[in-house]
């Protein structure tokens, strides 16, 4: 396992030093005209603009495209090619200037300065100017709606003249460049917002904009805009999002040529490469662990106890895991951070091996020789894992009741606080927002709201440090926290497979936001 | 006859106040957790009570299905919680995918059924093996196993039609037809099962009786006895049966649906059920009473016309 995840980790410190020194120039270049190097422009071919078409296929519809409801996740396809935003995340995971051609934090970390460029317009023709990106912000701050808490540190937005916005904070937030980076970081028309007519076809500054031909719910044509700022970038002229819900149905549509890329599942592999198809490795996408919630021991008091939790880590023998079910899509992991990003350390695998015998002890040490048992949620998530998480707790001497939770109760089951634990899936990210997630008093993956005294300097420090390096150090810090004190147990990281037609590429490094920039021209 | 159409169709709208009203009460313990589900991860105490306020959903359960069937008497069934479609044109645009689909396939399966059942019943011996073989095979093989294999076989290797998708007939003709082409046999394989064997024992009751006999005395053609007298009087059952199997594939088109991709009704109502989206399943509820109702009531009426005996009004 481990060559699986150093091999793209030493890629990245490569890549992530190259970087460095591309920003600065980059940023340089900013500050006295504006600049013709934009990141990832290269993706473009040659000289004029790509005239290809892609049709890909997602599984469930976007929700609404008002910029303050916007969902993260594949929905992304659609609304990160309608908006622009503020800031992007490029291929190796690194915030980049994107519509912002710059950004700059005050010492105190209290105020962020963004520079628009002076090239953006909305489809109506209108320019955008600082004005629009306040509007679309204080509403979205002000909107009960999922990007709403994502602002909660924001005390005020002010626009200083055209192209200037200055965001003030009440407090530190080293999550914010990330959150405009993705969906709290669109730029939408202030003027139309409220419209109803903004919830189907929002007026954008993106690279593209969806066409008549769309079905709402089922089809969605997105035509590129030529003369969008960065428009070399986007190779595909025209770009269709076909929903399809049954995993079957789509690689039916991709064996019968009518997509041109949809995700498969590992054990339709074989037959998607005997058909033709190149199929792209994702090697992680997400974390699955089972949150030990109830750290405190309110519902479940032996959770309370390290030597508890810790035998739950040793429970698992998790390289069959990754084998069994996810037919080796993924790797086997003790952490739950996304292993491209900072937070990740290498050295912290191998704290918890699978040794039952070892987890016996540890429960009988710390008077639970006789088990005890566990209630759960058993969600849409859970579901097809329960039986071989059952069995491995099972053999530490820990019982597992799932209680059954309909799927519209999903995320209310684990923010109730009625399971001391569950079962779930943690889409990788920034380690900003993983560690908000997972550790915060108010994180979602923290329903118990369990705070240590430890874990509240770090969060403070890291916060408060304006000096990259020594964050990333920082959160590797509050990682090994987490592991030494198996605040959670992770079990796995799972990978995706896209399959794909073979004169469509596909750049697999980006995962945090799944956009039309994960798709190429394969030059033939 | 009006007022009885009249008399059935308030009673149809009483029944879908009814339907509406329950699946609302149903629905009401979970409101919070759908509210929950829209804001994603990152929901807070703070935008999840902000949420409800702005949706009504904090209002007293009656207060909200009131204010809800006022909008649908002014034509507005509200807007969907997670997508923010309205939900009239979209459960429209859903119910004319699944409509078109069943409605073909109920014409075809009449037609071959008719003409199964008929030649059955009027020839006996051979023609009737055959019908009853026809009619045991359609009902034993399962349509999802059908549809599978007809993806496989029609879309992905011989590429001669779409493997899912739908066109709407306004937009092409040529490739609507193509887009439901095996959604449509499917459905007609299990609906000619059903009704071919229906057709054909009526037909047997219906051509041994006494006034096909005085018939023949008279010196009527067979053809003129089995098409106008026998046919018209086997056609009430039969017509029963086929209303019956109206509601059952619309009912069953969720599964057709999937394998072809198609964005169908049954889907629709199917993914708004899982996901809790109010105003769409009230929708759905709603637009899918007031078809039954009709559906029977067209049954009735018709059954009257084609046989005044069965006459209820």
């Amino acid at each position: 396992m481990n060559s699986l995840l150093s091999r793209p980790r030493a890629l990245t410190r490569a890549a992530t030093a190259a970087l460095a020194v591309s920003a600065v120039l980059a940023t340089a270049a900013c500050a006295s005209s504006p600049s013709n190097e934009r990141p990832g422009e290269s993706n473009g071919s040659g000289g004029g603009l790509g005239t290809a078409e892609l049709t890909i296929a997602v599984a469930a519809p976007p929700a609404s495209l008002d910029p303050a409801q916007l969902a993260e996740g594949e929905q992304a396809f659609i609304w990160a090619s309608v908006f622009d935003t503020l800031l992007a995340v490029d291929q190796e995971n690194e915030i980049q200037p994107n519509a912002a051609e710059s950004y700059e934090y005050s010492d105190d970390l209290r105020t962020l300065t963004l520079t628009l460029r002076d090239d953006l317009t909305f489809t109506n023709g209108d320019p955008v100017t600082a004005e629009d990106v306040v509007g679309t912000l204080e509403r979205t701050r002000t909107t009960p709606s999922p990007q709403q808490p994502k602002l909660a540190k924001v005390s005020s937005i002010e626009a200083t003249d055209e192209r200037t916005v200055v965001v003030n904070l009440s407090e530190p937030d080293p999550g914010l460049l990330s959150y405009f980076a993705q969906a709290t970081g669109v730029i939408g028309d202030p003027e139309t917002l409220d419209e109803e007519s903004s919830t189907l076809r929002p007026v954008g500054s993106g690279p593209y904009t969806l066409a008549d031909a769309t079905v709402d719910g089922s089809e969605y044509v997105l035509e590129r805009r030529d003369d969008h700022w960065n428009a070399e970038a986007y190779p595909f002229k025209t770009f269709t999002v076909r929903v399809i819900q049954d995993r079957t149905a789509a690689f039916n549509a991709l064996q019968a040529g009518e997509i041109d890329a949809g995700r498969i599942q590992p054990q339709q592999r074989p037959q998607v490469e005997g058909a033709g198809l190149t199929v792209h490795e994702q090697e992680a996408i997400s974390s699955l662990l089972i949150i030990l919630a109830d750290r405190g021991g309110e519902l479940a008091p032996p959770l309370a106890d390290l030597r508890v939790r810790q035998a739950i880590n040793m429970a698992f023998d998790r390289e069959q895991f990754v084998e069994t079910l996810f037919q080796g899509v993924g790797a086997p992991t003790v952490q739950p951070f996304n292993p491209s990003e900072a937070a990740y350390n290498e050295d912290l695998e191998g704290t918890y091996d699978f040794d039952p015998e070892a987890a016996r002890e540890l429960l009988a040490d710390a008077g639970y020789e006789d088990g005890f048992s566990l209630t759960m949620p058993s969600t849409v998530i859970s579901q097809s894992f329960e039986p071989v998480v059952t069995q491995a707790l099972a053999d530490i001497g820990i019982t597992i009741q799932w209680e059954p939770v309909p799927p519209q109760n999903t995320a209310s089951s684990l923010a109730s606080k009625q399971y001391p634990a569950a079962l779930w899936f943690m889409g990788l990210n920034v380690p900003a927002r993983e560690v908000a997630d997972l550790y915060a008093p108010t994180g979602f993956l923290n329903p118990f709201n369990y705070e240590d005294p430890e874990l509240t300097e770090l969060f403070s420090s890291i916060a408060n440090e304006a000096d990259e390096a020594a964050q990333a150090e920082l959160y590797q810090e509050l990682n090994a926290f987490s592991v030494e004190n198996a605040l959670n147990a992770p079990i796995a990281y799972i990978g995706g497979l896209w399959a794909t037609t073979e004169d469509v590429d596909f750049i697999p490094e980006v995962s945090v936001l799944p956009t039309v920039r994960n798709f190429g021209v394969v030059e033939g | 006859m009006t007022l009885y159409v009249l008399r059935r169709l308030g009673a149809g709208l009483v029944l879908a106040l009814l339907v509406t009203l329950i699946t609302f009460l149903l629905l009401s313990p979970s409101f919070e957790s759908v509210v929950r589900e829209r804001l994603g991860p990152t929901a807070t105490p703070e935008t999840i009570a902000g949420m409800m306020t702005e949706l009504g959903f904090d209002r007293p359960i009656l207060v909200q299905y009131f204010d809800w069937l006022g909008g649908v008497f002014t034509g507005d069934f509200g807007r969907s919680l997670f997508t923010s479609q309205p939900v009239a044109p979209a459960v429209a645009a859903r119910l004319g995918v699944t409509l078109s689909l069943v409605v073909t396939a109920l014409l075809i399966t009449v037609v071959i059924s008719v003409a199964l059942g008929v030649w059955a019943a009027s020839r006996g011996g051979v023609a009737d093996k055959i019908s009853q073989i026809l009619s045991l095979v359609g009902y034993i093989v399962p349509g999802l196993l059908l549809a599978i294999v007809l993806v496989v076989v029609l879309a992905v290797n011989l590429k001669l039609l779409p493997a899912g998708g739908f066109t709407p007939f306004s937009e092409d003709p040529a490739r609507w037809a193509a887009s439901i082409a095996m959604p449509v046999i499917v459905l007609v394989i299990g609906g000619v099962a059903n009704m071919a064997a229906q057709v054909r024992g009526t037909m047997i009751d219906e051509l041994r009786k006494d006034y096909v006999r005085t018939l023949r005395t008279r010196g009527v053609s067979t053809t003129s006895i089995v098409i106008r007298h026998a046919l018209r009087n086997a056609a009430g059952p039969a017509l029963t049966v086929l209303s019956l199997e109206f509601i059952q594939m619309l009912g069953g088109a969720l599964i057709i649906e999937n394998v072809f991709a198609l964005p169908g009704y049954g889907q629709y109502a199917f993914n708004a059920a899982l996901q809790g989206d109010i105003p769409i399943i009230l929708g759905i509820t709603a637009f899918g009473v007031i078809l039954v109702v009709v559906v029977n009531l067209v049954t009735d009426v018709v059954n009257g016309w084609l046989n005044p005996k069965a006459r209820i009004y």
